[in-house]
């Protein structure tokens, strides 16, 4: 693996970062802005329902930014390429596969973590919440499992983008939220009803959120972390795999080629 | 010395077979023109020649290596150039310039980034985004990015195309010159054939996918045998008109010009001709036939 080619990835995603309104809206505003709906949201809660909950649910809507921004960010990533036709200029250079992904992974996750420091500020200082009652070596575990995923989640997506090109973009943006219910980000697992339950159990951020949950309430978590971190290792392999067949597949179709518009 | 060997290349989509067992090389220093019309196969295989388009069969060699199983160390040397592809348009020319010699691992790079801006006379758009550009210097910026890592073996898709005369001048100069300096090898597509002409060594031909010739433009212009004799004519243009009709001699009247499509040969015996009913000339000039009749010859017979 080359630094310079993995500098080259993180200098290419700073400018087109700080230049771009979209990104700015999508990655800060919209996040930022959920945070504050929610945390009105809990110092209702907090009145009815208790304090304990009223923070699960806060802390929820907070770690949950570290998936939808971790995979957007890979996602939308590529989509600028496309957009802007540089996708032959990056793919004709030595950069390699790894390279690529790797590069993501660690723009991805300095994007989330940004956003969660924000998030977490306002939460503070705005509703009386601090993210680090979960625990600091929990909360670390916590992040790390969703932005294991998110990297899972949005390295899916760039193998779709590169396989079918911008008729699919729309799930860079939308095709999460559709796992959000099914992962028990917000409530825990037990509410949800068989076979929804079962399914849920197959989500590595399932556990790290219900870690989470039993942090707040001083339950002891017990082996959560391991499923999600086992969980993860398989989705990361599995995300790869996929990818990587795409990309092959894409580059025999010849939409590879043919993403530059 | 061998830079580039394509053997038995053939790209299918579907039932439809866009490139044809085609098979050429490129020596070192040498200025290939890929010359077809549009659909004809080229740009299939310059995507396959740049690794972003997997051929079904045949081999790509760059440097006696095998593109496929060497394409970190084959693509250091290589690079592209296209109307066709962009740079990221909100970045600037020298944030888009400095990270792609980051992927090429460049030295110096501050140094090679402003040396590049200064030879395509970029200096003054640096801190321009690239969407902020006219074309011709979107163009000229690619070209930059093109040489950015001193490749060995250049792949131009329409270099000049939406440059100013005088800029493609000085391009197709410079392209010379880096040839001359650096021993570059150059792969062109162009729809210019006066370009194809003033620059390439040699001309592969593509048609329907298949490669229908091999050689310097000047080969295959002398493979067709019709000049243009364009005369001015004082007296007698209506006498000329009947003589190439009875002489099944195609041509055109342009006020008091008429261009003739004559044999080189059989020019003498027609200028006789003329002169035996009368016909009296101002001004004679005979075009010899060029790439761009040879383009047409090929593409009108299919």
């Amino acid at each position: 693996m080359s630094f310079h080619r993995v500098k080259a990835m993180f200098l290419h995603e700073l400018h087109i970062t700080k230049r771009s309104y979209e990104v700015f809206n999508d990655l800060l505003l919209y996040p930022l802005f959920n945070v504050i709906v929610f945390g009105f949201m809990t110092l209702y809660l907090a009145g009815t329902t208790g304090k304990i909950v009223a923070d699960q649910v806060l802390a929820a809507m907070i770690l949950w930014q570290m998936i939808n921004i971790t995979q957007y960010s890979i996602a939308v990533g590529c989509l600028w390429d496309v957009w802007s036709r540089n996708l032959t200029n990056l793919f004709i250079t030595p950069i390699t596969f790894a390279e690529y992904l790797f590069s993501y992974a660690i723009t991805g996750s300095v994007k989330a973590i940004v956003v969660m420091i924000l998030a977490s500020i306002l939460s503070f200082f705005v509703f009386n919440f601090n993210i680090f009652s979960v625990g600091v070596f929990q909360l670390f575990l916590v992040v790390a499992n969703l932005i294991f995923f998110g990297f899972s989640f949005g390295v899916v997506m760039l193998g779709l983008i590169i396989r079918f090109g911008t008729k699919i973009q729309a799930f860079a943006w939308g095709l999460i939220s559709v796992f959000q219910p099914l992962m028990a980000v917000i409530y825990p697992v037990s509410v949800l009803p068989e076979p929804f339950k079962s399914i849920a159990h197959l989500f590595p951020p399932t556990y790290a959120f219900e870690a989470m949950r039993k942090s707040l309430a001083g339950i002891n978590i017990g082996m959560d972390f391991v499923y999600a971190f086992l969980l993860n290792f398989v989705f990361l392999f599995l995300s790869i795999a996929f990818f990587r067949a795409m990309f092959i597949k894409s580059k025999v179709t010849g939409q590879f080629a043919r993403l530059e518009g | 010395m061998d830079v580039l060997q394509v053997t038995g290349l053939t790209k299918k989509f579907g039932s439809f077979t866009a490139v044809d067992t085609i098979s050429f090389s490129l020596k070192e220093g040498e200025i290939l023109g890929l010359l077809g019309r549009n659909g004809a196969g080229k740009t299939t295989t310059i995507q396959m020649l740049l690794g972003v388009l997997t051929p079904n069969s045949g081999s790509i060699h760059y440097f006696g290596k095998d593109l496929q199983k060497h394409r970190e160390t084959v693509l250091e040397k290589v690079n592209f150039s296209s109307t066709y592809t962009n740079l990221p348009w909100d970045l600037t020319v020298s944030e888009n310039l400095t990270y792609i010699s980051y992927l090429y691992s460049i030295q110096n790079r501050k140094e090679r980034v402003g040396k590049i801006a200064h030879i395509f006379r970029l200096e003054d758009v640096l801190n321009k985004q690239v969407r902020d550009l006219s074309a011709g210097q979107i163009t000229r910026v690619n070209l930059a990015k093109a040489l950015l890592n001193y490749p060995k073996v250049l792949l131009l898709d329409e270099p000049t195309a939406s440059l100013d005369p005088d800029v493609a001048k000085y391009i197709r100069e410079f392209l010379l010159d880096q040839r001359k300096q650096f021993n570059v090898s150059i792969i062109l597509t162009s729809h210019n054939m006066a370009e194809v002409e003033d620059v390439c060594d040699r001309v592969v031909f593509i048609e329907g996918g298949k490669i229908v010739a091999d050689d310097t433009p000047d080969q295959l212009a002398k493979t067709i045998k019709i000049s243009h004799v364009e005369l001015m004519v004082k007296d007698g243009l209506k006498r000329t008109i009947e003589y190439c009709s009875s002489k099944e001699i195609s041509y055109r009247v342009k006020g008091r010009f008429i261009v003739v499509d004559i044999e080189e040969q059989i020019i003498p015996d027609f200028l006789r001709g003329l002169m035996d009913i009368g016909v009296y000339y101002d001004e004679i000039a005979i075009e010899k036939p060029t790439l761009e009749d040879y383009f047409l010859q090929v593409t009108h017979k299919s």
